[in-house]
Formats: C-alpha cells, sequence, structure tokens
C-alpha cells in the first residue's frame, strides 16, 4: 500500500544542509495501522509531507500502491495536528466534509448522504449547519477525520491529530480511530510523539532516530483486535511494549547506535 | 477592577451590599453623540452673532439649515446629489472589480507579483488630483473626467488590500486543500477568495471614502457636473448659507457611506473572528 524506499530529506540553512531525513525505508500493507513515534523534532512530519505529496523528497520515493507520490496521490487523506487552521471556517461543517466530494461526480443528494454518514461515524450526526469554530478542539479534530473518511480513502495519513486536545477527548479520539480503521477497512499512518499512544493505536510502531533520521526501531504491538482504555492500557504486556518503545527513544536521543 | 468582577465578588460574598448600593447606570453612547451634535449646532448658531466671526463667510445654523431646506425642494439639486452618487457608485464599482480580480490574479502568481511589486508601489502613492488636466484633456468637464480620478484613488486602495489578503493564505490551509486534490477553481473560490475577503472588504471602506472625496473633489476643481460643482457655484456666487447646506451634505453622504460599507462588511464576513458573536459577546 505504502512503500518507502530511501527516502530523504535535506533543508539548506545558512549556506549549509541540515539533513532532517537520512534514510528510511519502510513498507505499509493494505489495511495496516501503523504508529510513527521518534523524539521530538526527528522528522516525523517532515517524512509524512513526502508521503503525503506535499514534500518533494531530496532522495528516495514514497509509492503509493505501487506509483511514486509526486504530488498529493489519489486516495489518500490527511489529518492535520492544526484542525482549527485546517478546517475553513468561512464554511459551515457540512460544507466543509462535502467540498472534497465536489469533483467526484456524486449528484447532490449522494453527496449530502455521503457527508451525513461521515458524520455519523464520527458521532457528529446533524452538525452540518453548524460553524466548525462553534465546536469544541475535539469535535473540531472530528470534522476533520469527517472530512477525511467522506471520500473514502483507503490511505489515511495522521499528522500528530490529538497532540492539541486534553486527555479524555484524546482518549475518545483514540477509540474512534481505532473504530474506524477496524470498519473501513483503510490503511492508517499514524504520526505521535506520544508513547502511550503509539502501543495502544499501532499493530505496529516505528521508531525513528535523531537527525539525521533512520528507521532505529520496529515494534510489533501484539495486544489483538479489541482495545480498551482501561484494560489494555492495564495490562502487563501493554506496560512491557510501552516500556520498550520508550527505551528505544531514550536510545535515540542519546544518538547510540 | 471591572466592574463585572467586582459585583460578582459582592454577590457571592456579601448579598446586602449588593442590594442596598445599586450602581450608576453609565450614559448610552448613542445619547452622548446626539449631544455632541447638538452642542455643535448650538455652537454654529450662536458664534456668527459674536463679534468672533463673520457671519458674511460663517452663516448662523438656522440660516445654513433653511438654505438646505430651499435646495431639498430644487431640481438642480437633486441632480446634482445623483451625478456624484453615480460618479461614486460607478467609480467604486470599477476599482473594486478591477482591484480584486488583478489583486487575486498577481497575487496567485509569485513571478507577476514579483515583476509589478515596485511599478505599483511607484503608482500607487500619485495622488489622484495629479491627474486632473490628464482628465480635462481627455473627457473635458463630463462624467468620464470625474470617474477617472475616482478609479484611481480607489483602485489601490482595493489592490494592495487583496494582494495582502492572498498572501495571508494559511498554509495548513493550503496543505489542506493540496492534500483534498482541490481544483484550481476550488482553491481559487474556497481558499483564496475567502481568505482576502476580509482584506478585500478593508480595501472597500477605505476605497468608499477616499471615492466619495474624489469625487466631490473632482467636480468642484474640474467643474464637472455633481455636489463638488454646485459647492463651487454657490461659493463663486457669494451664497455661504448654501454653501455650507452642501459641504453638509456632502459630510452626510460620507457617515453614509461608511455606515453601509460597515454593514455589507459585517454581512460578508459573518464567519470571520472579528464579526461572529463568540468573539464579541
Amino acid at each position: 500500500m505504502l512503500e518507502v524506499a530511501g527516502i530523504g530529506k535535506d533543508y539548506r540553512v545558512d549556506g549549509g544542509v541540515f539533513t532532517a531525513v537520512d534514510s528510511l525505508s519502510f513498507h505499509v500493507a493494505e489495511g495496516e495501522l501503523v504508529c510513527v513515534v521518534g523524539p521530538s523534532g526527528c522528522g516525523k512530519t517532515t517524512l509524512l509531507r513526502m508521503c503525503a505529496g506535499l514534500l518533494a523528497p531530496t532522495r528516495g520515493t514514497a509509492r503509493v500502491d505501487g506509483r511514486d507520490v509526486d504530488g498529493p496521490p489519489e486516495g489518500t487523506a490527511v489529518v492535520f495536528q492544526e484542525y482549527g487552521r485546517s478546517l475553513f471556517p468561512w464554511m459551515r461543517v457540512g460544507a466543509n466534509v462535502e467540498l472534497p466530494l465536489k469533483r467526484l461526480g456524486l449528484t447532490r443528494a449522494e453527496r449530502r448522504d455521503r457527508v451525513a454518514e461521515a458524520l455519523r461515524l464520527v458521532d457528529l450526526e446533524g452538525k452540518e449547519q453548524v460553524w466548525p469554530w462553534q465546536l469544541s478542539g475535539g469535535m473540531q479534530q472530528r470534522v476533520a477525520i469527517a472530512r477525511a473518511v467522506a471520500f473514502r480513502p483507503r490511505l489515511l495519513l495522521m499528522d500528530e491529530p490529538f497532540a492539541a486536545v486534553d486527555a479524555q477527548t484524546r482518549a475518545d479520539l483514540e477509540d474512534l480511530i481505532r473504530d474506524l480503521w477496524s470498519r473501513l477497512g483503510i490503511t492508517v499512518v499514524f504520526i505521535t510523539h506520544d508513547i502511550d499512544e503509539s502501543v495502544y493505536l499501532g499493530q505496529r510502531v516505528l521508531v525513528l532516530s535523531s537527525p539525521p533520521t533512520t528507521l532505529r526501531a520496529e515494534i510489533h504491538i501484539d495486544l489483538g483486535p479489541d482495545r480498551d482504555q482501561l484494560d489494555t492500557r492495564s495490562a502487563p504486556a501493554f506496560a512491557k511494549l510501552r516500556a520498550a518503545v520508550w527505551r528505544e527513544i531514550q536510545a535515540a536521543k542519546r544518538g547510540a547506535a | 477592577m471591572s466592574p463585572q468582577r467586582s459585583n460578582d465578588a459582592s454577590t457571592m460574598s456579601d448579598q446586602r451590599l449588593h442590594s442596598s448600593r445599586p450602581r450608576p447606570r453609565p450614559v448610552p453612547p448613542l445619547l452622548l453623540g446626539a449631544a455632541g451634535v447638538a452642542a455643535a449646532l448650538l455652537a454654529g448658531q450662536l458664534l456668527p452673532l459674536t463679534p468672533l466671526v463673520d457671519p458674511r463667510y460663517f452663516p448662523t445654523t438656522g440660516a445654513v439649515l433653511g438654505a438646505l431646506a430651499d435646495d431639498l425642494a430644487r431640481a438642480e439639486f437633486w441632480r446634482a446629489l445623483a451625478d456624484t452618487l453615480t460618479a461614486w457608485a460607478l467609480g467604486l464599482a470599477i476599482a473594486v472589480a478591477a482591484g480584486a480580480a488583478l489583486g487575486i490574479l498577481i497575487g496567485s502568481l509569485p513571478p507577476v507579483r514579483a515583476a509589478t511589486a515596485s511599478t505599483i508601489e511607484f503608482l500607487r502613492p500619485i495622488p489622484s488630483v495629479a491627474l486632473v488636466p490628464l482628465a480635462v484633456l481627455l473627457f473635458g468637464t463630463r462624467l468620464p473626467s470625474t470617474l477617472l480620478l475616482v478609479v484611481y484613488a480607489a483602485f489601490w486602495q482595493v489592490l494592495v488590500q487583496v494582494l495582502a489578503g492572498v498572501r495571508d493564505i494559511d498554509p495548513v490551509a493550503a496543505d489542506t486543500a493540496k492534500s483534498l486534490r482541490l481544483t484550481a477553481w476550488q482553491r481559487l473560490t474556497r481558499l483564496a477568495w475567502p481568505t482576502a475577503l476580509p482584506y478585500l472588504m478593508t480595501g472597500v471602506r477605505l476605497a468608499a471614502t477616499v471615492a466619495l472625496v474624489l469625487a466631490v473633489t473632482a467636480e468642484l476643481v474640474i467643474g464637472s457636473p455633481g455636489l463638488g460643482n454646485e459647492i463651487a457655484v454657490a461659493q463663486t456666487s457669494g451664497a455661504a448659507d448654501r454653501m455650507y447646506a452642501l459641504i453638509l451634505v456632502a459630510g452626510a453622504l460620507g457617515v453614509l457611506v461608511n455606515l453601509g460599507v460597515r454593514l455589507l462588511e459585517r454581512e460578508a464576513l459573518s464567519w470571520h473572528p472579528a464579526v461572529r458573536g463568540d468573539a464579541r459577546w
């Protein structure tokens, strides 16, 4: 589904060159939910932007469905951390969700159904006529997620989507993502700096190193498909996996090999 | 401490204090404004009766209002008012349409923006009045003369604002539009245009005022038909009261124009943080 091969990004800074991402290779299979964690400033967002076709890599390639990414790929949706800036404040919730559907050649009724369905999926049924800024932060991010799933993407890229919401809302949104993922059968790549979140959500966690970034470790999360905020997080297996990811990140911070 | 907060505190801590001492209500601003206008009118009435000013050049409020009443009954006055409003509205419409279209176009094409920036910065500060000789050469003393000055003055106000607006597109919103694979038309109408709209409305507000100033100025200086021309005629014929009456009318137009544009702004930007409910109440 998503193949990243030797991808890297250099930035020019003050006449020199800063290698943000050195070389990263990994593969995400169809229908997988993969989390990417790493120490802060490790180029997680750079990686996601290259996969999303929003940033041209300096070397290497990202391939979605076997096709090289040289612009935003068809069937790929991105959910950004800054929901308040990602939703258009001049459009009501329904219009925001409907906007990307307009070029799909659907009838007005089909679009309306899809919007209603997407809003139902994120527990915002009937909120079409509300303005985004009348909603809480967590609800705004739900709208952004509804907009992303409304055009039925096969790949969902999420860039620290819950970093700006409170802990309680965050737990709800995490469960929402697990739920959407299992119901819709989409492939999800979830970028986060939160170790617990990555273990709770993912089937697999990719740990990145500090810049120049490489893939440091890959940890399989064998917690099973049914996860629960209380039971899963208090299970011994969760603690072990969490510790494993934590150790890798600490080592990455120290720059150990 | 704000009165609101001290009020809350007293409600919570001491009921008796709260009920026994009602706060004096502030005078409504509208009333204060009306009082100010009344005072100005009264001063205008009394001053010419003192030796301080010469009533020949500064007639009493009563005389001016009398001249205004006479004018309101004359067809020429209404024709002049219509001429001025026509020049204003037509000139403003042309300036806004051209400024918005060119602003969006130039703003969305970085090479064009870079190529035109210095030319715009050179042309913009040229006072419109400096074009009077050109206007007279081209159009004589007819309406297009006024239009030329109005459009030139108002156009830059709009263009510069729209250019700033297009530059202000939020990078996250731009990334969102790209990742949603919105069409170029959707990006223009759903992202660039709404982002630039608050700036455009500011430009329209400035342009509307400037357009009125230039319309009256052009009529006054060139002698093209309108209120400005009537003011010049009143002045040369020694009808000071009528001159002031017409100046009052021009002032009232300015107030109405500003009011109208502000209403339009609120209507067009109901979603904007500066206009919408949550930021205000």
